[in-house]
């Protein structure tokens, strides 16, 4: 290798290693004065969406970015929405869905009062889809869905139950797709361009602010479903996120991840039995 | 004839020009010694005055045939301008006559024309004598005379026509004239003819001055080319003697120009003494002087040159000992870069080590050196040559170095130096390094003193480097030592921050103590009061125990007497024993009742004068059956020097001895028990102070062989209730109060009681007494609570007091009977905290939601406190809170908020809904606890 490949490979790892520090100190100083803790995201992704945010911005670099976020609490709303995921729809992965309805439905059956819980539920689109098969099941009525996220912008949509409405007719591909049986239109209002999910499936749902990075368990549930949350974390995350929901999952407990996700690399795996390994979906024997 | 003198003397000087010229030259030969001036002088004085008489000659020439030609010409003139104007005079006179006719002889112009005409007459005879006087010829003279002649004709011709004309005769007249004109024209014709002679005459003229013309002007060219011929060659002459010294000089100096050194420089070889022999006298004169600074210009730059390179190789050692911070290097690199520089082939570098008695010089560097080691290893000084120089500090030369001396070798052969150099190097008058140096040739001067400059440089360096190290060494040493006591000051700080720390908890615990010494002071006066209340009762109660023991005694000792002989053996014994049981009983209650009362000060201490002899036989008396039973020997002994009588409370000292016998007694299987009364002054070495008023201080010891005691059991045995052992109360009775009392009115009579023991040997219990009892104040036992009041339960409770924060009880009383909501959606935490809040025999009440939990509040009016969730359905916490903090009653309502969440504003968000305070989940219990125990206390 020439000496100026080797400068500028050096250049580039010392280059490498400032942007890791810099990225480190504005988490860092996120946490410290905000008290959102981001530090335990998977690098690669917070560090695209940083500089996102810093092209966004019209910035040069992560330090610029550090200032204005901590100087600027708008800012830091923005970097925020960044960091929250929100790419989600309605009976997304349907054979999920249908496992779900298909498999898990019959063992809620038996309880007389189910609590479900959505961690990192984004807009709500899961949530209404859960909703949604607990309703044509019958179960509706005795269960409580909790919806949490860390973002309250987002929380607040789901609250609303607005959706735009040429995605709800992309939705129904996958209602069908998840076994829905009614018709799907059935569930929302037509308003200007925007459906809005009919009250009858907002009753039973509890939307509260709850940052899995910090906080710890609130109650105790039946189901729990985190899907596509936890491929954003590190290892480290991953594991206390995991033990968050082993702290809240009862015995016999269904717990659902995302597609890509997996049970076997944490401490707790060896908690769980498979219940539908294909779909993801495990459940707690110990 | 001027022509041929002029041209003969031309011919003169050409011919005889040369020698003339050589004559000239052998002339100036002769006299060599004249100078180029009165030579050029010379030259040029005969050049001017050959010209000057030339042109003399020839202006004169020129002159002479000037004045000729001009006495011709004038002559010539005046003879034309006669005939010229006879010649006009002529024709006017005719033009006059012609006029005259055609004139009216009235008219003015008639006469005018008369008058003209008799002037014109007139003018032509002047002119016609004037001629003729000039006339020369003889023809000219004839024909002026004939001219003459005829002109009288004429005029007489004239005046007829003119007396004619005047008398009005024109046509007479003009008869004249045609008469007259043949006699004109004879006039004119003689005219004619005088004229042409004239006009010969006149070209002659002309001819002849120009012909004498062109004879001086060759004249004069002639002389022109002689004076040039003359006058070239003197100059040329003149011009090869001066030029050729002249060039002489000039080439010398040009062989000069190109000679580099000028101290071998041409002269000028010109003998004459003329200026350019002066020229050349003062150009050798000046390559005299040239040769002569050439020569010390030379001998100056080998000096110089020689001092440069002194310098140069002096600068080269001094630049070369920069940066060297170590000696070892140092001196290498010294020796290898001199010895090439004064061309030496061998050489040896000694430094100076140690002082004063151990001053040596080590070889530290040698150049050259074989593997052989010739050099000496270290020298003294004044040891050989090197340490003789070191000694004087003087440069030692060896010029005749003895063959068998050392040898310098290189790979093909070897040899013995020419000379050898030895050269201290000094600082500042002492020598630090001595440098030996051998070479094949001899050290040229120049060598030598490069070698005593560098050595100046040398030690200078040897100096720094040395002090540099020593510096280095220092530093080390410093750094060390600064370590040191940087670690030391951290610790010192450490400390003085545990101090500060401690300080502060000292200042707290001062405060603290304060408080509770106030509360002491409460705490006392309670106590005193209730210790009143005890003495009095004590009091009382002495004599109601002792009535029912005392029948109890009676009457058992009545029965064990078994008089009436109706008692089994088993039964007597039985009896017997509750006999002694009941007397323990009644020496226990006397023993806490006496402790009690020397507790409370109340016990009184009567002196009276004893007889000690007296004592004697009862001590004796009573204890004599012990001794016998036990088969053990009981001694007594009074000293000599005892007082007959003391003053002391007989019977409270008797209870002393009668304890310590008796434990002796206890005590001891085998042997002897002793009893020494005896006085004591200076023996008394503790608790001097006790006896500062006591004029003689008395001993009682009592000496036993029994079981002894442990050393670490020593005092405690003093405490109350306690015994040497655990058991010992089993196998050996007692109550353990015996000693304790004893201490205990020991004090009171001013005095103590001394222990000395060996396990297995045997005690000597020893009591010290003044012998006078001193009135003193109680002394109160510091240390054990009383033992009495260790009977009372309530007052033990207030005792413990003292020592646990009094708080503490009120708090955990506090807590009982409260009624807690507790609001959560989490079954578990709300098994959890009913079960831990039952614990404490508080009420709770549950509820799953916010709503349900305000009305299970509006239901239950006498909830003390609120534990409330955050999440929950229905109605969350926060607003929960904020519902509740509406309602007026419950606006100071307890409210403890718990969360699962943990971000940093969480707690704020709690309490800014209206929670009174914050508790994350999961919920530890103690901490749950303290909140509530602070929120209720509120």
């Amino acid at each position: 290798m020439s000496s100026a490949e080797n400068r500028t490979i050096t250049e580039a790892k010392s280059c490498d290693e400032l942007e890791a520090i810099e990225i480190n100190l504005l988490l860092e100083g996120i946490y410290r004065y905000y008290g959102f803790d981001f530090r335990n995201y998977v690098s690669s992704s917070i560090r695209r969406r940083i500089w996102y945010r810093i092209r966004a911005e019209r910035l040069k670099s992560v330090s610029s970015l550090q200032e204005k976020v901590l100087h600027d609490p708008c800012a830091m709303e923005r970097l925020l929405s960044d960091f929250s995921i929100h790419i989600s729809e309605m009976f997304r992965d349907p054979l999920f869905f249908k496992s779900f309805r298909n498999n898990v439905v019959p063992i809620l059956e038996e309880l007389p009062f189910i609590r479900i819980w959505h961690a990192g539920c984004s807009a709500g689109e899961e949530v209404y889809s859960m909703a949604i098969i607990l309703h044509e099941e019958g179960l509706y009525h005795k269960s409580k869905i909790y919806a949490t996220d860390m973002n309250e912008a987002l929380l607040k949509k789901a609250k609303d139950g607005v959706y735009p409405l040429d995605k709800m007719r992309a939705y129904m591909d996958n209602y069908l797709l998840a076994g829905g049986t009614k018709k799907f239109a059935d569930y929302f209002e037509v308003c200007h361009d925007k459906g809005i999910f009919q009250p009858f499936l907002t009753k039973n749902i509890v939307f509260a602010q709850h940052n899995l990075v910090t906080d710890h368990s609130f109650n105790e549930f039946h189901v729990i479903i985190c899907r596509n949350v936890m491929i954003y974390f590190d290892r480290v995350l991953q594991n206390r996120v995991h033990g968050l929901f082993y702290e809240s999952l009862c015995m016999s407990g269904i717990l659902g991840l995302g597609g890509k996700e997996d049970i076997s690399f944490n401490n707790y795996s060896s908690c769980y039995e498979g219940f539908d390994r294909e779909q993801k979906i495990y459940r707690k024997v110990k | 004839m001027l022509n041929y003198l002029i041209q003969q003397l031309s011919y003169f000087f050409e011919v005889h020009y040369n020698s003339f010229r050589l004559d000239l030259n052998k002339l100036i030969e002769r006299k060599c010694g004249m100078r180029l001036k009165t030579k050029l002088f010379l030259g040029y004085v005969t050049i001017l005055a050959i010209m000057t008489i030339l042109f003399g000659v020839s202006i004169q020439n020129l002159d002479q045939s000037n004045r000729n030609v001009e006495k011709t010409q004038q002559a010539r003139f005046l003879k034309t301008k006669y005939t010229e104007t006879i010649k006009d005079e002529i024709n006017n006179i005719s033009r006059f006559y012609r006029d005259l006719i055609l004139l009216d002889m009235n008219s003015h112009d008639f006469l005018q024309t008369i008058h003209a005409i008799r002037i014109s007459r007139g003018e032509l005879e002047a002119a016609l004598d004037s001629r003729e006087a000039l006339a020369e010829k003889e023809n000219i003279k004839n024909l002026l005379h004939k001219m003459k002649n005829i002109n009288r004709d004429y005029t007489d011709m004239q005046e007829r026509c003119i007396a004619l004309a005047s008398s009005g005769r024109k046509t007479e007249a003009g008869q004249v004239i045609s008469e007259g004109g043949e006699t004109r024209s004879q006039i004119l014709k003689l005219m004619d003819d005088l004229y042409n002679n004239e006009d010969e005459a006149m070209s002659g003229v002309l001819q002849s001055s120009v012909v004498a013309y062109n004879r001086a002007l060759r004249f004069l060219f002639i002389s022109l080319l002689l004076t040039l011929l003359v006058g070239a060659g003197i100059t040329v002459w003149m011009t090869q003697r001066a030029t050729r010294d002249i060039r002489k000089v000039t080439a010398v100096m040009n062989r000069v120009s190109l000679i580099q050194e000028h101290i071998d420089l041409p002269r000028i070889n010109i003998r004459s003494k003329d200026e350019v022999g002066e020229i050349a006298a003062s150009f050798n004169e000046m390559a005299l002087s040239l040769e002569e600074h050439a020569t010390q210009e030379k001998e100056f730059i080998e000096e110089i040159e020689g001092q440069n390179w002194l310098k140069s190789r002096s600068s080269e050692i001094t630049a070369l000992c920069q940066g060297i911070q170590d000696i070892k290097t140092l001196a290498h690199l010294l020796i290898t870069k001199i010895s090439p520089m004064v061309e030496a082939s061998y050489a040896v570098f000694y430094i100076r080590e140690g002082n004063g008695d151990k001053l040596c010089f080590k070889k530290l560097a040698c150049y050259a050196g074989s593997s052989q080691e010739f050099a000496r290893e270290d020298l003294r000084p004044g040891e050989g040559l090197v340490g003789q120089s070191a000694l004087e500090n003087r440069t030692i030369m060896l010029d005749r170095v003895p063959g068998d001396y050392i040898k310098v070798s290189s790979g093909l052969g070897e040899t013995s130096p020419k000379s050898i150099v030895i050269l201290p190097v000094a600082f500042e008058e002492h020598v630090v390094a001595i440098i030996e140096l051998a070479s094949l040739q001899a050290y040229s001067p120049l060598r030598l003193e490069l070698l005593e400059q560098v050595s100046k440089d040398i030690g200078v360096t040897i100096n720094r480097v040395e002090a540099h190290m020593k510096i280095g060494t220092l530093l080390k040493e410093s750094q060390v030592l600064t370590e040191e006591l940087q670690s030391q000051s951290e610790e010192l700080q450490l400390q003085q921050e545990e101090l500060r720390t401690f300080n502060e908890k000292l200042e707290e615990q001062y405060k603290h103590s304060e408080k509770r010494a106030t509360e002491l002071e409460r705490m006392k006066a309670a106590l005193e009061e209730s210790s009143e209340y005890k003495t009095e009762f004590l009091s009382n109660m002495s004599h109601e125990l002792r009535t029912p023991l005392n029948s109890l005694l009676i009457l058992s000792q009545t029965l064990a007497e078994n008089q009436e002989g109706n008692l089994t053996p088993s039964q007597v014994e039985y009896v017997k024993t509750i006999f002694s049981s009941g007397n323990e009983l009644l020496t226990l209650i006397n023993d806490i009742l006496d402790l009690s009362k020397v507790e409370a000060g109340k016990l009184s201490i009567h002196p009276t004068v004893i007889d000690l002899t007296g004592m004697k036989s009862y001590v004796e008396r009573l204890f004599l059956p012990a001794a016998r039973q036990k088969k053990l020997d009981f001694i007594v002994q009074m000293d000599e020097v005892l007082p007959d009588t003391i003053c002391i409370d007989e019977y409270r000292l008797l209870q002393i001895l009668k304890n310590l016998l008796a434990n002796a007694f206890k005590f001891t299987n085998q042997g002897s028990v002793t009893l020494r009364v005896w006085k004591t002054e200076d023996q008394v070495v503790t608790k001097k102070d006790l006896f500062i008023n006591a004029k003689r201080v008395l001993a009682f010891s009592v000496t036993d062989t029994g079981i002894g005691i442990q050393k670490d059991k020593q005092e405690m045995i003093f405490e109350a209730f306690q015994q040497a052992n655990g058991t010992t109360a089993r196998r050996y009775g007692g109550t353990g109060l015996g000693l304790t009392i004893s201490q205990k009115i020991a004090a009171l009579l001013g005095g103590f009681i001394e222990i000395d023991s060996v396990e297995g040997q045997g005690s000597t219990f020893t009591l010290y007494l003044p012998d006078q009892y001193v009135e003193k104040a109680v002394m109160t036992d510091e240390g054990s609570p009383p033992a009495w009041a260790e009977l009372d339960g309530d007052v033990s409770t207030v005792v413990q007091v003292v020592d646990e924060s009094p708080i503490m009880e009120n708090w955990n009383a506090r807590l009982e009977g409260k009624k807690i909501l507790v609001v959560d959606d989490d079954m578990r935490n709300v098994f959890a905290l009913t079960t831990a809040l039952e614990n404490r025999n508080m009420q709770t009440v549950f509820a799953e939601n916010g709503k349900e939990g305000i009305e299970i509040l509006q239901r239950n009016q006498d909830i003390d406190l609120v534990l409330m969730d955050i999440m929950m359905p229905e109605m969350d916490g926060f607003e929960a809170l904020q519902s509740i903090r509406q309602i007026p009653v419950y606006e100071k309502l307890p409210i403890i908020a718990l969360t699962a969440k943990a971000m940093k504003n969480d707690r704020e968000k709690c309490i800014q809904a209206g929670a009174s305070d914050y508790i994350s989940k999961p919920v530890i219990l103690e901490q749950l606890f303290s909140l509530i125990k602070i929120w209720l206390y509120r």
